[in-house]
């Protein structure tokens, strides 16, 4: 009896510590939790693994696909809200490069590449080099502004976000691009019985993003700037080029997110498609455990983050929640994330 | 009224701030109070503001014991205390300002703006001074700032007001209308302390003195019997320890030179060289500019008029990565504003300005990183458990010594060291000094910047001392004395005794 106190004692210190000192700690936990709770509500039964097991990694990566975007975007936005921005100009720069991308391939009497006479796969190479390409652009016009313009990040991607958006709406007007079929595979080849594309562009980048913030001169940078400018700015880095590339990047990731989603759905509503995206990336990187003052954060986290938002919409789901209340969940594990923060920053 | 102060006691943990201090202020009186940086003047005057607890002693007000627990405790037995960061709101008006938190109401609710104006015109008429109670702040000049920030202090019908150095920030002319209004008040009865380190004003507008030393009170008389020398060695103290720590060292071709440089509100014809192998210092009291010079030379601002020579060849620095880059070390003042990046370990604290350097392909190469810092930990003997710890683990000497040796890495021709034992305890100190002097040693250009004069007199070959923005007198060897330091930086001269006016034209 004696043994078992003091074990749960020694116990609940050890883990208090984590919970509190280790972000990773406590958003693996719950992530856990979380698909532990998924693998009851789809049913669970020790005697019919084989059979559960296909509903529940069918379920699980639908789950995963259907959030990639906003995960590759989230890795993006870690780097933003690290080095003390946001950016919230994504959805729209996202309605931009697909536009741009499906204007390209349309298979229809206007498809710009196909009146050239460039079909098949080097259109499709064109199109998704050209793609990334106006992500950089668009995220090099982010950047200069707030960089060099000196603009709030919110402010000015409040900005990009109205002015991307609406011009992408006003060429597009009554113009529906068809999307190749032969593109489509991009996103929807099944390896075995899953469409597992998309989740691996995401994880692929995910570990590019993670070298890049611990182990490159630009990610330390990144973290130096958004935990303390000027020390930053008197250590001789480049603030505003740092700065700038961050939003580079960001763009970058953008048009990937763009050419996933478009090969993934075959079209897109210009009007909403991506709207809201930037509001759930930072969600998710929050709840990850980045900081929002900036300096702190991991690619890890946000990862965690998004999976941890991405499997509770799911459980909702299963669990029969009324689709508007759900949102609500997603507004409270944010608060719950940043409350977690703040007590170990009292510490 | 009367304010009496007794033994007042104060220590903040080990180190004994204040040692059993008396201070007196009655009404209708100018009264200065002396001492230099860490004499425990402000620690005193925070005890009579409400801001810090004394451990002991007691505060009497008109012969009644009060108790000082909070700023407004102060403010209510009518005793104000006016910062040198003027506590103003620059987007609000005059009158808002002296009526913030006490705004006038009607009995509707709304504001009564017509009587705030009012009755400010009746405070502005008793210091006799012009303002306009509906002009902003932002547009108002330095000194007619500090008279609405004493106008607030009056109409909450202070009797006593401290003044921690008023005209730190101000032109000659201004002083001269603060002067004008601290004589009006006088004479109505208003107590004043005026805290300063520029002797000349002391003498000009003070009745009596105190100067602190060490936490104790050194001195206490009339004005009227002491000379501005009289005070200076008074605050000094006159047994102090001057060995200089310099030493014979071969002194090598010129390194770093300013010709003619000029920065509007900050320093003006400034001329400097500086050889290789010399320790130089630029000292001076607060605001004095040299901080703002050899941040311009860093890199920090393009706009100023002037050339800067590095090994003879024309430079202009657009931003601190070409001043790097052209071979400039400049560790800042205040370390943890400007030098700690407290998210990150203590290796890459050290390592962050030669990062670009250690790149191994795409990646930084950990291991010569981390070979290279090893390096420097040896060399500046810091002491640290794991060099993956968080920064502020660290005490802050050694948390400068890790900033000392991130410059160190960067291998520059000529380092600048502003206040480089700020926040340091005696025996860093002295590890820093002779880090200095070995840097010289090996040939490199230093320049210590430093409001400590006995820091110059210790580590420098020769010191320029600067007053109001421009170098007032250069010394060294047996003139590097502390009285002389002070004398210059106070807008004296050498030579003569301190009984020309403060201006210096």
């Amino acid at each position: 009896m004696e043994l078992t106190k003091s074990f749960l004692m020694k116990f609940g210190t050890w883990f208090k510590d984590r919970w509190v000192n280790n972000l990773l700690f406590s958003t693996t936990l719950i992530l856990v939790v979380m698909l532990i709770l998924q693998a009851q509500a789809l049913g669970f039964d020790f005697n019919s693994f084989g059979e559960w097991f296909a509903t529940w990694s069918r379920n699980l990566t639908n789950v995963l696909r259907n959030n990639s975007g906003v995960g590759i975007i989230s890795l993006g936005m870690t780097f933003v809200i690290i080095s003390g921005g946001i950016d919230l100009a994504v959805g729209s720069t996202l309605v931009a490069v697909g536009a741009f991308i499906m204007v390209l391939m349309d298979t229809g009497p206007h498809g710009i590449l196909g009146n050239a006479g460039i079909t098949g796969f080097p259109a499709y190479m064109i199109a998704v080099v050209l793609g990334m390409g106006v992500g950089l652009v668009l995220g090099e016009f982010t950047g200069v502004l707030i960089a060099k313009g000196k603009i709030p990040p919110f402010v000015a991607t409040l900005g990009t976000m109205k002015l991307f958006r609406s011009v992408t709406q006003h060429f597009m007007q009554g113009y529906n691009p068809a999307v190749p079929k032969a593109f489509l595979p991009l996103a929807s080849l099944k390896i075995g019985s899953l469409m597992l594309m998309p989740i691996i562009y995401w994880l692929i980048i995910a570990v590019c993003m993670y070298i890049v913030s611990t182990k490159t001169v630009f990610g330390r940078h990144i973290y130096a700037i958004g935990s303390n400018e000027r020390t930053a700015r008197l250590s001789g880095i480049n603030v505003s080029r740092v700065k700038r590339r961050v939003y580079v990047l960001m763009g970058f990731l953008v048009s990937i997110a763009a050419i996933v989603q478009v090969a993934r759905i075959g079209s897109m509503d210009y009007a909403n498609a991506g709207s809201g995206y930037e509001l759930d990336a930072i969600a998710a990187v929050i709840v990850g455990g980045t900081s929002f003052a900036g300096g702190k954060g991991s690619m890890v986290g946000t990862v965690l983050g998004v999976m941890i938002i991405a499997v509770m919409n799911n459980l909702l789901n299963l669990w029969g929640v009324p689709p508007f209340l759900r949102e609500a969940f997603k507004g409270a594990i944010v608060i719950a994330a940043v409350l977690m923060q703040r007590k170990e920053k009292e510490l | 009224m009367n304010l009496l102060m007794e033994d007042m006691v104060k220590s903040f943990g080990a180190n004994n701030v204040l040692k059993g201090v008396t201070f007196e202020l009655k009404g209708g009186e100018i009264v200065a109070l002396l001492g230099e940086n860490g004499a425990g003047k402000s620690t005193l005057m925070n005890i009579l503001g409400g801001v810090v607890l004394a451990d002991k002693g007691t505060v009497k007000v008109d012969d009644e014991v009060r108790d000082f627990l909070k700023p407004l405790d102060s403010l209510s037995a009518g005793i104000a205390f006016i910062h040198q960061e003027l506590n103003l709101v620059e987007d609000l008006k005059v009158y808002e300002n002296i009526f913030i938190n006490t705004e006038l109401k009607r009995k509707s609710g709304f504001l009564d703006i017509p009587l705030m104006c009012e009755k400010c015109e009746e405070i502005f008429k008793r210091m006799d001074v012009k303002i306009d109670p509906k002009a902003m702040v932002r547009d108002l000049d330095a000194s007619y700032k500090q008279m609405v920030e004493i106008a607030r202090a009056l109409m909450m019908e202070a009797e006593m007001i401290i003044m921690d150095e008023p005209t730190s920030s101000l032109t000659e002319v201004e002083i001269e209308q603060v002067f004008y209004m601290m004589k009006t008040l006088k004479d109505q009865g208003v107590g004043m302390v005026f805290i300063s380190h520029k002797l000349k004003e002391v003498v000009e507008i003070c009745d009596r003195y105190y100067v602190l030393r060490d936490g104790a009170m050194v001195s206490t008389g009339d004005i009227k019997d002491v000379t501005t020398n009289d005070l200076a060695k008074f605050m000094v103290g006159h047994e102090v320890r001057t060995e200089n720590l310099q030493r014979e060292r071969p002194i090598g071709e010129e390194i770093l030179r300013g010709e003619n440089m000029s920065l509007k509100r900050c320093y003006k014809d400034i001329n400097f060289s500086i050889r290789a192998g010399e320790i130089v210092g630029f000292t001076g009291l607060l605001g004095d500019g040299r901080s703002e010079l050899f941040r311009s030379i860093f890199g920090g601002t393009t706009d100023y008029r002037g050339q800067v020579y590095l090994e003879g060849k024309k430079i202009k620095a657009k931003n601190p990565e070409e001043a790097l880059k052209l071979g400039i070390g400049y560790l800042p003042r205040d370390r943890k504003e400007n030098s700690i990046v407290k998210d990150m370990n203590i290796l890459e604290n050290g390592t962050i300005v030669i990062l670009p350097k250690l790149k191994k392909g795409l990646l930084i190469d950990r291991a010569t990183q981390r070979e290279k810092f090893k390096g420097q930990v040896k060399k500046l003997s810091i002491k640290l458990e794991k060099d993956t710890n968080m920064i502020g683990s660290l005490s802050g000497g050694n948390q400068q010594k890790v900033v000392l040796a991130k410059w160190l890495l960067s291998d520059p021709k000529v380092l600048i060291l502003d206040n480089p034992t700020q926040g340091v305890d005696v025996g860093a100190k002295e590890d820093i000094y002779d880090i200095i002097l070995e840097l010289a040693d090996i040939g490199m250009a230093v320049v210590v910047l430093s409001s400590e004069a006995l820091e110059v007199i210790r580590v420098c070959d020769r010191t320029h001392v600067m007053y109001h923005g421009e170098i007032r007198g250069e010394i060294k060897g047996k003139q590097m004395t502390e009285e002389n330091i002070m004398r210059l930086a106070t807008g004296g001269e050498l030579s003569e005794s301190g009984e020309k006016s403060h201006g210096i034209n």
